[in-house]
Formats: structure tokens, C-alpha cells, sequence
């Protein structure tokens, strides 16, 4: 039973491309633009084909309304499709919007889309104002396909073919309100952190010459002393008078400029400030034995 | 005898385990117990993965899907109900609570029978909408099978959905076609990064009602590619929400039918894809789990991530210094954890930040354990200091949310971190410029205390 129930519709099946041969189409087809204000003549025409898209692009303006005209066939005779439709593929972005056209009982169809600025008025017969289309369409940079899509229950092949190419054309001045893009999860643009620059120092060469400069101040000025008669003369008298404090004293003053140098090479303060006092308190005594002698000279007129 | 038995209860622990990564009791709602046997195929496949499953009418007194303020089941399966309205254990309010406290759901919607106002209000809130009135249904005059619908088109076939974009994972993939009968269209809100299709309809399909537009369609409620057949929520705390536009294509009948698309005989795959769809939605798959996570300064030898060691991570850097940073994800995948590999063109990320992103960097994969994948990324911290994270946030649709963050504090340098002056070529002139004066002190000193006078500037001062 089952066997043969297949059987039948397997028959009903195959038999029926030849039974209703049936496929839809549409026939009498005209894309026209109409300008706002260039009255009813105005309006350039185009004639669609079913099998071929259209060669030339058609071109909608920013206060033009664009109507499609058609008459729907299934096989060879007009009918009313349960699905008549005019889809507009973005072809970057995939985004597909359909315009329901509405068809009379008798296949003719009819739809309009206005431009973007109109203030719906060759829209009669649908209830499509200026949103018709979304923004994607508007600032779309290749021409859109517009395809028709013509389809009903039953068995007859339905029809989707692409018929025209539409670019659509902005008035200048018209502001564009494009909503800011959804949250979408995805990967975010990397950031690196930009560093602060390094502090820089001037070329090295004008530091070597300036610190030359400097370094040869010390010859001058000693050379200076010396044209003025400044000697070490009595270095051998004062040693003769108080050994012990004038070399405690004076090699205290240069052990202090050590502590300096290991505080500002490796030491911290906690190793320099007993070193440091040590050294005060050495030079504080033998400084006043190896001063005393200096003063005995002074009294003798030996300064 | 005793490792035999435990050997035994360890064998039911496994296939108790071998089911969701968060729990196995499973409510199925159904309204007649003869609607079960349709159900059959589907139901016990879910109990062979491991699933608790107890079948209720919304109606039962014991439906509840709370005790005691915690949930009673892990997943609710809600399949088509005659009444208009589902009982008070099974409000919308009750089904938002339910996904909110991590609970998994499965909404299934038929054509034939009216939505329930709860799961109406349910959709509503999270903004899926869906036709109103009992008798709207998908048709589509190129894509239907030409066995069972060559009049009325309403059973739509199907391949397998592709990625939903590029750099995502396609948990729904398979080779086939899939029967989709009478479903009701589902068309989700733009604003939200929640909700994802899973099965898009074709772009010529659209949703019409089946009573009002018998003639022809004026006013659909949604066409092509917008409409959806299968669309999935996740909310912020990974629980999972699946709206199936049609139960049947969970029946038995459809699970491995013979169909005609066009002159072509196909093979429905409906079996596979409700596994596939039933096992995301129930949390077999999909499911990221973050291993360990350890970061450290870079002295030249490289630290490896180890599953002995707790995380022992340093909690202060200093600016400007290399600091390393690894991550070990998992994925479970239907009974274990499987390492982690992303979609190609996508990236898991590591913000470095302190209120906003100071890096941004994308984690590359280092190396892999059995059952991990560990993502590493070197890098300077900032030349701010502050505190810090240590951020992965990835979140991606149909995959569970991760949000894994370290604070750690970035000091600045200290004392002795600076260069030392010597060090810096400008300051050579002043240097130079103090060691002078100590020699020209000492040498002053020298002639001070033993300078003989010079004859004639004496007499000259005289």
C-alpha cells in the first residue's frame, strides 16, 4: 500500500512539469524615475525584461521616486502570486531589504520607492514613504542589484532573476543620519601604550668641549697664583715645627673630599656620616696645633 | 571485590560526568504525555549524554523551578504547550530568574499552536520578536521539500549554517540538510550583542500569516535573511538561551527523513542538528574554562606555566620594566576539556589598564597541554604608575564569556634605578665643574697655610 502510494505520488511528482508546465514570470515590465516637478512627461522609462537584467544602470536622486510596473505570469497567463517582490542586495555587505509589490488579482504590480528627500508624493499606492530605503543602500558605493522575486504555493517554478542595477545619488546638502554601528563582540584594534621620550643629552661633542673648558680652568687658575707668588716654600719649616699636626691636618681636609667621593660613588649616609665625623674630629684637632704654628709664623713675618 | 565495585562506581561517575560542564537535571515541559512519544528519538539521546531528564506538564504541581531560592534543574526544555499560558511555576518572570541564576533554556515554538504568553513576554524582554497570532509561519518557494509540502512550501530544507561571521566559531556545522517544518520566524533586535542567529532563513523565505494573507502576501512580517529560524541568547553570565522557531524539527518524524529539494533526494540531518543545538545550549560545548594564570618580569629566563604550582604572581612591577604574561584556556567539548584554539581572525586579548587600556595586545598561542591551550604575550608596562590590571575580557557569541583580571601595582623607579650621573653625558660639565673646585679647594688650602711671602708684592703692600 505504502509502496504504491509512493508509487502515485512519485507519478504526480514527475508527471507534473508536464501537467502544469507552469513557471512563474511577469511580462509588460517598466522601471521609471520620476523628478520631483518635472511633471508627468518628465519621468524616464525603462522597459524590464524577465530574462535579461537591464544594461544601463538606473539612476535614483535624492528627490526622485523610482515605480516599477509589471504584469505577473504564471506559464502564459496573468496571476496574482502569493510572493511579488523587489529585493535589494547591498553587494559589499549582504544586507537584502524586499519591497512588497502589490499585485491585483489581474498580475498587474506596482511599487515605488521614493528618494531620500521627498515628501511622498508619487506614492500612491503604498504606504512606503522617504524611509524606504535603509542608509546602507544610500551610501552604498557600487551600483545595488534590484532583483524580482516571484513565487506561489503549488508546484509552478517560481522566479528570481536580478533586473536592473540601481545607484542611488545624495543630494548634497541633505544631512544623513547614519546610527552609530551596534555593539558587536569581536576583536578590538590593538593599543600599545606610547612612551613619554627619554630625556636627552646634547651631542656628546660640544659636552667633551665645554667640560675641557672647565677642566682647564684649574691650570689657569693655579698658573694664575703663581704669577702672583704663591708658593709652598715653608712646606719643609712647617713640618719641621708640627709634623705630626700639619700632616694630620691637611691629610684629614683631602680624606674628607674621599668620604665625598665614596658617598657620591657607592656609600650611603649612614656609612659617611661616621666617617665624615671621624675625620671632622681628627682635623678639628690637629688643625688647632697646625694652625697655632701658622700663627707663630705670621708673628715672626714669615707670612 | 571492593576495586571491582569501585571500580563500577567510578564508571557511573564518568557517564554521570559525560554530560553539560554545569549540571545534568533537565525539565522538559511538555503539555500531554502523548506528545512525549514524538519526542522519543530526542529525549533519549539527551539521556544517553547524560542527562536527568524529568518530563512535566507545565500544568504539574511539581513543576518548580526553584527550591529554596535555588534552581531545581540545570536546563528547562520548553516545548510547544496547547493552553495559552504556562501555570504559575512558569512565568516569564520565573524563566528570566532561572537563566539569571545560570540556568540554560530551550524555548521551542510551533506554528500550529499559539504561543504562550509567558514565553511571549520572555522573547519580549530580550528583545526577539516574533509574530503575534497563532498561524504565522515561514514559507519559502525555492528552498521547501517537495515531498511532504509540494503545495503549501511550509517545510523549509536547509544546509548546515556557515560561521556567523568571520573569526567565529561555527558550533553548528555539519554536512546535510536540515528540515525546518512550519517555523515561526524570529527577528532579533540590532541593538543587543547577546542574541546571535543560529539558522538564518534563506533571503527568498519570508513569514507570513497563514490565515489572514492566504491570497497573497501584502504585509510580511519579516523576509529573507533577517528572518530567523533559530536565534540564541547569552547573557552576560554565559547562560544560554535558544529560541527554536519550529518543535518539530525535534520530532522523530523529521530526525532522518527522505525529502525532495527540488529533483534532488536529500536525507534530513535533523538528528545531528539538534544534538548540535541541544548540546550548546545545555553547555556541552562551547564552554571556555581559564587555567592558571601567571605573569612575571623578564630576567632573561623564560617561566613556563606549571599545573603543580599554585599561582604565585608578583604583585608590584616597576615602570618600564618587560613583564611576561601566559593564560591557559580550556574548552569543553560534549565530555572533556579540549585545549582552546580561536577562530582564524580572531584574537584573545590582554588590556593592561588602569581605568581605561593602556595595551591592548593580542595573546598568541605558546604552547599546549593535553587539555589546554596556553596564550602568552611579552610587553613593557607603561611609564605610569598606578595600579593596574592584568584584563582578558573575551567575549565572543556562542562562546561562554571570560573575564579574568590580576591587579597588580606599577611603582615608579626608585632611588637607586635611576642612571647614574656619570652615566649621562650632559652632566659631565658639572661634574667636571665640582672636581675642579675640590682640587682648586685643596690646592688653595696648600698655599694658604704654607705660601712664603713673596718679596716684592710685600714691599708693594707696605
Amino acid at each position: 500500500m505504502k509502496f504504491s502510494f509512493g508509487l502515485v505520488s512519485s507519478l504526480l511528482l514527475s508527471g507534473a512539469p508536464i501537467a502544469y508546465a507552469a513557471a512563474w514570470s511577469f511580462e509588460d515590465a517598466t522601471v521609471s524615475i520620476a523628478s520631483k516637478g518635472a511633471g508627468v512627461g518628465g519621468a524616464s522609462k525603462d522597459k524590464l525584461s524577465a530574462t535579461t537584467p537591464l544594461a544601463k544602470t538606473v539612476s535614483l536622486g535624492a528627490t526622485d521616486s523610482l515605480k516599477l510596473d509589471l504584469t505577473t505570469v504564471d506559464g502564459k497567463t496573468a496571476k496574482r502570486p502569493h510572493q511579488a517582490f523587489l529585493t535589494l542586495t547591498d553587494p559589499t555587505s549582504g544586507l537584502e531589504e524586499s519591497f512588497v509589490l502589490s499585485v491585483k488579482d489581474s498580475g498587474k504590480g506596482k511599487v515605488s520607492l521614493v528618494g531620500i528627500t521627498s515628501n511622498c508624493t508619487g506614492t500612491i499606492n503604498n504606504s512606503q514613504t522617504q524611509k524606504d530605503l535603509p542608509h546602507q543602500f544610500l551610501t552604498a558605493s557600487k551600483p545595488i542589484p534590484a532583483s524580482i522575486v516571484i513565487g506561489a504555493f503549488g508546484s509552478s517554478t517560481p522566479y528570481k532573476h536580478k533586473v536592473f542595477d540601481l545607484t542611488v545619488t545624495r543630494g548634497a546638502n541633505v544631512p544623513l543620519a547614519i546610527p552609530e554601528a551596534p555593539l558587536r563582540y569581536a576583536p578590538e584594534a590593538e593599543i600599545h601604550h606610547i612612551f613619554r621620550e627619554d630625556p636627552k643629552s646634547p651631542p656628546k661633542i660640544i659636552t667633551i668641549v665645554f667640560a675641557a673648558a672647565v677642566a682647564a680652568a684649574l691650570p689657569i687658575l693655579l698658573g694664575l697664583w703663581a704669577t702672583l707668588g704663591a708658593n709652598v716654600s715653608h712646606l719643609s719649616k712647617a713640618l719641621g715645627a708640627a709634623p705630626v699636626s700639619h700632616a694630620l691636618f691637611y691629610g684629614s681636609i683631602i680624606a674628607m673630599e674621599g668620604v665625598f667621593f665614596l658617598y657620591y660613588t657607592s656609600w650611603n649616609l649612614f656609612q659617611t656620616l661616621p666617617a665624615a665625623g671621624l675625620v671632622g674630629v681628627v682635623a678639628f684637632l690637629s688643625g688647632s696645633r697646625a694652625l697655632s704654628e701658622v700663627q707663630e709664623r705670621r708673628l715672626a713675618g714669615l707670612r | 571485590m571492593k576495586w571491582l565495585l569501585s571500580f563500577v562506581v567510578l564508571a557511573i561517575v564518568a557517564v554521570v560526568r559525560a554530560a553539560s560542564f554545569t549540571g545534568n537535571r533537565l525539565l522538559v515541559v511538555l503539555d500531554e504525555q502523548a506528545e512525549r512519544e514524538k519526542y522519543s528519538v530526542f529525549l533519549e539521546d539527551l539521556a544517553a549524554r547524560g542527562f536527568h531528564t524529568t518530563v512535566d506538564s507545565p500544568k504539574g504541581d511539581k513543576v518548580a523551578l526553584f527550591k529554596h531560592d535555588e534552581r531545581t534543574y540545570d536546563h528547562v526544555l520548553l516545548l510547544p504547550a496547547k493552553s495559552k499560558g504556562l501555570g504559575p511555576a512558569l512565568t516569564a518572570n520565573n524563566l528570566l530568574e532561572f537563566v539569571k541564576k545560570d540556568g540554560n533554556l530551550l524555548v521551542a515554538l510551533s506554528s500550529e499552536q499559539a504561543t504562550p504568553t509567558a514565553v511571549q513576554s520572555l522573547l519580549l524582554e530580550l528583545d526577539i520578536s516574533i509574530p503575534n497570532n497563532k498561524g504565522a509561519l515561514v514559507v519559502d518557494h525555492f528552498n521547501y521539500d517537495s515531498d511532504s509540502a509540494s503545495e503549501k512550501h511550509d517545510v523549509l530544507l536547509l544546509p548546515y549554517p556557515a560561521a556567523l561571521r568571520s573569526g567565529l566559531k561555527n558550533y553548528f556545522g555539519g554536512e546535510g540538510y536540515i528540515a525546518v517544518p512550519r517555523a515561526v520566524g524570529q527577528v532579533l533586535g540590532n541593538d543587543s550583542p547577546l542574541l546571535s542567529p543560529i539558522l538564518r532563513a534563506p533571503s527568498t523565505a519570508y513569514s507570513y500569516d497563514s490565515k489572514d494573507e492566504a491570497e497573497a502576501v501584502e504585509d510580511p512580517f519579516a523576509v529573507g535573511q533577517q528572518l530567523s529560524l533559530v536565534s540564541a541568547m547569552q547573557a552576560h553570565n554565559s547562560a544560554r538561551l535558544t529560541v527554536l522557531g519550529s518543535a518539530e524539527l525535534l520530532q522523530n518524524r523529521w530526525f532522518a527523513e527522505k525529502a525532495k529539494l527540488g529533483d534532488k533526494a536529500v536525507t534530513t540531518a535533523n538528528r545531528d542538528f539538534a544534538a548540535k543545538l541541544s548540546a550548546w545550549t545545555f553547555k556541552e560545548t562551547g564552554v571556555l574554562k581559564v587555567g592558571k594564570v601567571v605573569h612575571y618580569q623578564d630576567e632573561g629566563a623564560s617561566k613556563k606555566v606549571n599545573a603543580s604550582i599554585p599561582e604565585s604572581n608578583p604583585t608590584i612591577y616597576r615602570v618600564k620594566s618587560d613583564v611576561h604574561y601566559q593564560v591557559e584556556i580550556s574548552e569543553y567539548s560534549n565530555d572533556h576539556l579540549i585545549p582552546f584554539v580561536p577562530a582564524a581572525n580572531d584574537n584573545i586579548q590582554l588590556e593592561f589598564s588602569m581605568l581605561s587600556p593602556f595595551h591592548r595586545l593580542n595573546l598568541s598561542p605558546i604552547s599546549q597541554t593535553a587539555n589546554s591551550t596556553i596564550f602568552g604575550v611579552a610587553f613593557k608596562t607603561p611609564d605610569q604608575h598606578g595600579i593596574f590590571n592584568f584584563r582578558v575580557n573575551y567575549r565572543r557569541p556562542f562562546v561562554t564569556n571570560i573575564d579574568e583580571k590580576r591587579q597588580v601595582t606599577v611603582r615608579h623607579f626608585a632611588h637607586d634605578e635611576w642612571p647614574r650621573s656619570w652615566q649621562i653625558s650632559g652632566a659631565w660639565v658639572w661634574i667636571g665643574g665640582i672636581w675642579v673646585t675640590v682640587a682648586g679647594w685643596l690646592a688653595f688650602i696648600a698655599v694658604w697655610l704654607y705660601s712664603a711671602p713673596a718679596e716684592k708684592s710685600v714691599k708693594k703692600t707696605q
